[in-house]
């Protein structure tokens, strides 16, 4: 066992260093940031100059070394813009996060693996195709365009709740919302589809003949097992959450790691950027390392292969 | 079942403990019915810090304003210098100024705000330490002395007949002692000055709340509290505020000014900016824009009243020359006007067939007023004469790195301002080492620098009147406006725009 946690933690490890990596590079191809944050009438001398204070003259490679030398450190330098440390600001926007993503997921639960179920029990009635029909409209519709409609309709038109900001648990409802949306959708397809399999098995028609109630039957005995696969689909959908509100942030001007990110690379503050990408391919990967080790922990196959 | 239950209550209990952490005071739900002493402006941006004299950014500026008060503002109609913490100002030669300062103001936190004060703030923006992008405008400062309480000297290396301007546009006043004792992170982040609103609490991407500072030396605010509410979309903060929550935001596209205006409690204030739109037209390379007769015509060409009317419904103030009227020394100068006629033999002159010409028109997307469509606009024009037009579209980053690193191609869109004093603007555009507008003249340059360093008010206002009347014989551009600062406000906000875009909650109240 702790062969295997070692070795996917070296996992872990590979992956935080190649999305540093890769990121590192790929902001350097949008620009030198001195030009944006000095004023229109500096002159080039004095460009230069801010480019050497900064570092930004230096070989791509150096600056690269230093930059993964610091980062072991947990140092990801200073915000060009304000000065102050950056993985501290992006650690200042992840409760944020965390919060929204947390509160979209359990909305996405408590709506998907009921209608799922149900949806897969009465399979082809109408139900059933009502449910199926709403999930593709969730999965394709884009979300700034659903916040949107959602803001128009509960907070231009109805005035019940915030346009948008933070701060109470009304405040999380539209966004969290907006953001489920897809997770709703793809919950509620994998569970209707898990849960069919399920059904089929000939463990149910034994409860079925041995007189199990239709509650029993599906709460007792087929709902536990189809729930398996749809804990992996949580995870993942958990660490898209984290790193992926981008969209819904903006539109609801939600304070997280999403909006940070985003105005940081429009400003180049590139110190930001990569602490904020640190933190998202950690938690991204840590999460996958966790579901690893508890799959491991209840599937002993799993450690053997 | 029960471990899925299990889950769900700890997350539950884990989002409550997130809501702990990040909701000790929300933003007001409440729209109506709240009490009328406070008012929350939607603002696009986080203001970058609130420390003065630091981040060169209209977000940061117009936020940090409220807290801090410069040495010299401006009229809100017509730019004009007033003093503010400065009493009055004088040159004694070129390179000293003195300025006198007002007597029995206070800082946020009862101390005296006097010349060590003002000495203080700028020798801030020159110390390379604090990392300040104010800093390059500021080098030529030589010395700031302390001759009074009352009274600073500033000797500068060179004759800087643009000081008062910086000091306007740049110099906020830092209480010295809080600085030196908190240093400069914290102070950076609960600001104190001698402005008409303390500080209460800044939540980043948040919220900024003020509170009214009743001793301010101009008298208590009759607004006791605003809240700057940051909302980056543009449609959430329209949607925010035909709901009511907020009171008043800027920068209303000119597309849905009918869409704020059919709000229930809404309307409308407009004012003409000090912010310029130019088509510029690159000089740098061999190529037709060299010879001033294709210029002329590209002059001709572009109808700057249709853009105006169709693209920006009106929302404009046309420009002739390259000042705006807001502009010290502006004087009137030929208007090209829109003649397809001329700018088709002007190209004959200069031994061009109008097809023969293929011109790149680079324009950033969303930094001015429907710039994408403005640039489609131009391009359509100069069509109707027979030049091609290649319009590419650029993120605004890329845009102005293009322009800083001479990269751009025939012509492009920028914008230019706050611009009060005409130095910046001539030596920052029509200079060769300004990289703005594309364009150079060894004469002209000449010139400007000569008339930037003249000391003498009616020599200085001559030189800028022939100045002015070159450039646009020189066709050295496509003069086009002055954007048009829209803001929607609620109808019962007694809020008057002012051409610096300077929102001070001062000199706002409630009907």
């Amino acid at each position: 066992m702790l062969d295997f946690v070692i070795k996917r933690l070296a996992q872990v490890v590979i992956v935080v260093f190649l999305a540093l990596t890769v990121v590192f590079f790929l902001i350097r191809l949008s620009g030198d940031p001195v030009a944006l944050f000095l004023p229109p009438d500096t002159s080039r001398e004095q460009i230069e100059e801010y480019r050497e204070v900064l570092g930004f003259n230096r070989p791509l490679y150096e600056q690269y070394g230093e930059f993964m030398g610091n980062a072991v450190k947990g140092d990801f330098g200073t915000s060009l813009k304000t000065n102050e440390d950056a993985l501290t600001m992006v650690l200042e926007r992840l409760p944020a996060t965390v919060q929204l993503a947390i509160a979209s997921l359990i909305i996405a639960l408590v709506v998907a693996i009921p209608v799922g179920v149900l949806a897969a029990y009465k399979k082809n009635s109408v139900f059933d195709k009502f449910a199926v029909g709403v999930t593709i409209v969730g999965q394709a519709m884009p979300s700034f365009w659903l916040g949107l409609l959602l803001i128009y309709f509960f907070a231009v038109q109805m005035n019940w709740l915030p346009s948008g900001g933070s701060g109470s648990p009304i405040h999380l409802l539209l966004p969290s919302l907006t953001l489920a949306t897809y997770s709703i959708a793809r919950f509620t397809r994998f569970t209707r589809s898990t849960m069919l399999d399920v059904l089929r098995m000939d463990y149910i028609r034994t409860a079925k003949a041995s007189g199990a109630t239709t509650f029993s039957l599906v709460s007792k005995y087929a709902l536990k097992n189809s729930l398996i696969p749809i804990i992996t689909l949580v995870a993942l959908d958990l660490g898209t959450l984290l790193g992926g509100a981008v969209v819904v942030e903006m539109i609801f001007a939600w304070p997280g790691i999403g909006r940070l990110l985003m105005q940081s690379l429009l400003n180049r503050d590139f110190p930001i950027v990569m602490a904020g990408v640190f933190i998202i391919a950690f938690i991204y990967a840590m999460i996958n390392f966790i579901a690893d080790i508890v799959y491991a922990y209840v599937n002993p196959q799993i450690r053997v292969k | 079942m029960k471990k899925l239950a299990v889950l769900l209550v700890l997350m539950v209990m884990a989002l409550v403990g997130c809501t702990k952490g990040t909701s000790e005071s929300g933003g007001d739900t409440a729209p109506q019915g709240e009490s009328k002493d406070k008012v929350i402006i939607g603002f696009e941006a986080d203001a970058g810090t609130l420390m003065a004299n630091t981040d060169v950014n209209y977000a940061t500026d117009a936020q940090i304003r409220n807290i801090y008060d410069p040495l010299i503002g401006r009229d809100a109609d017509t730019g004009e210098y007033i003093p503010v913490l400065a009493e009055s100002w004088a040159s004694v030669d070129e390179h000293t100024w003195r300025i006198k300062l007002k007597d029995n103001v206070k800082f946020h936190n009862d101390k005296m705000f006097n010349a060590e004060a003002v000495k203080f703030s700028i020798d801030y923006m020159l110390d390379e330490k604090n990392n300040s992008f104010y800093r390059s405008r500021w080098e030529n400062i030589k010395e700031v002395k302390v001759l009074s309480d009352t009274e600073v000297e500033i000797t500068t290396k060179e004759p800087f007949p643009g000081l008062i301007e910086r000091i306007t546009v740049d110099l906020l006043i830092m209480e010295p002692s809080y600085v030196k004792e908190v240093g400069n992170e914290e102070a950076g982040k609960k600001p104190i000055g001698t402005g008409a609103y303390k500080f209460e609490e800044w939540s980043r991407d948040n919220y900024l709340k003020l509170v009214a500072f009743d001793d301010y030396w101009q008298g208590a605010p009759k607004i006791k509290a605003i809240e700057f509410r940051y909302i980056p979309e543009f449609s959430s903060r329209l949607s925010t505020f035909l709901s009511g929550e907020i009171d008043l935001f800027k920068n209303v596209p000119v597309d849905s000014v009918e869409k704020v205006k059919a709000g229930d409690n809404a309307k409308i204030e407009e004012v003409a900016s000090s912010r310029i739109n130019y088509l510029a037209l690159n000089t740098f390379y061999d190529g037709p824009l060299q010879d001033v007769k294709v210029r002329q015509a590209i002059n001709y060409a572009v109808n700057v009243d249709e853009l105006l009317e169709s693209v920006l419904n009106g929302h404009g103030t046309k420009m002739t020359g390259p000042l705006s009227q807001l502009n010290m020394n502006y004087t009137e100068t030929k208007d090209y006007g829109y003649n397809e006629e001329k700018a088709v033999a002007l190209l004959k002159e200069a031994g061009y067939k109008p097809e023969d010409i293929i011109l790149t028109l680079d324009t950033p997307s969303g930094r001015y007023p429907m710039d994408v469509q403005i640039a489609q606009g131009i391009a359509a024009q100069l069509q109707r004469v027979g030049i091609k037009v290649d319009v590419k579209v650029n993120e605004w980053g890329t845009h102005l790195e293009k322009i800083r690193n001479r990269e751009m191609g025939d012509m492009y869109i920028l914008g230019w301002g706050p611009a009060f004093e005409p130095q910046s603007t001539v030596v920052d555009l029509f200079t060769k080492e300004a990289p703005y507008s594309g364009f150079y003249d060894e004469a002209v340059q000449a010139k400007i620098f000569k008339t930037v360093e003249t000391f003498d008010d009616d020599e200085r206002r001559e030189g800028y009147n022939e100045l002015q009347h070159t450039l646009v014989e020189q066709a050295s551009w496509v003069p086009l406006w002055q954007q048009a600062d829209l803001y929607a406000v609620k109808k019962d906000l007694n809020f008057k725009p002012r051409v610096d875009e300077e929102i001070s909650a001062f000199y706002m109240s409630w009907k």
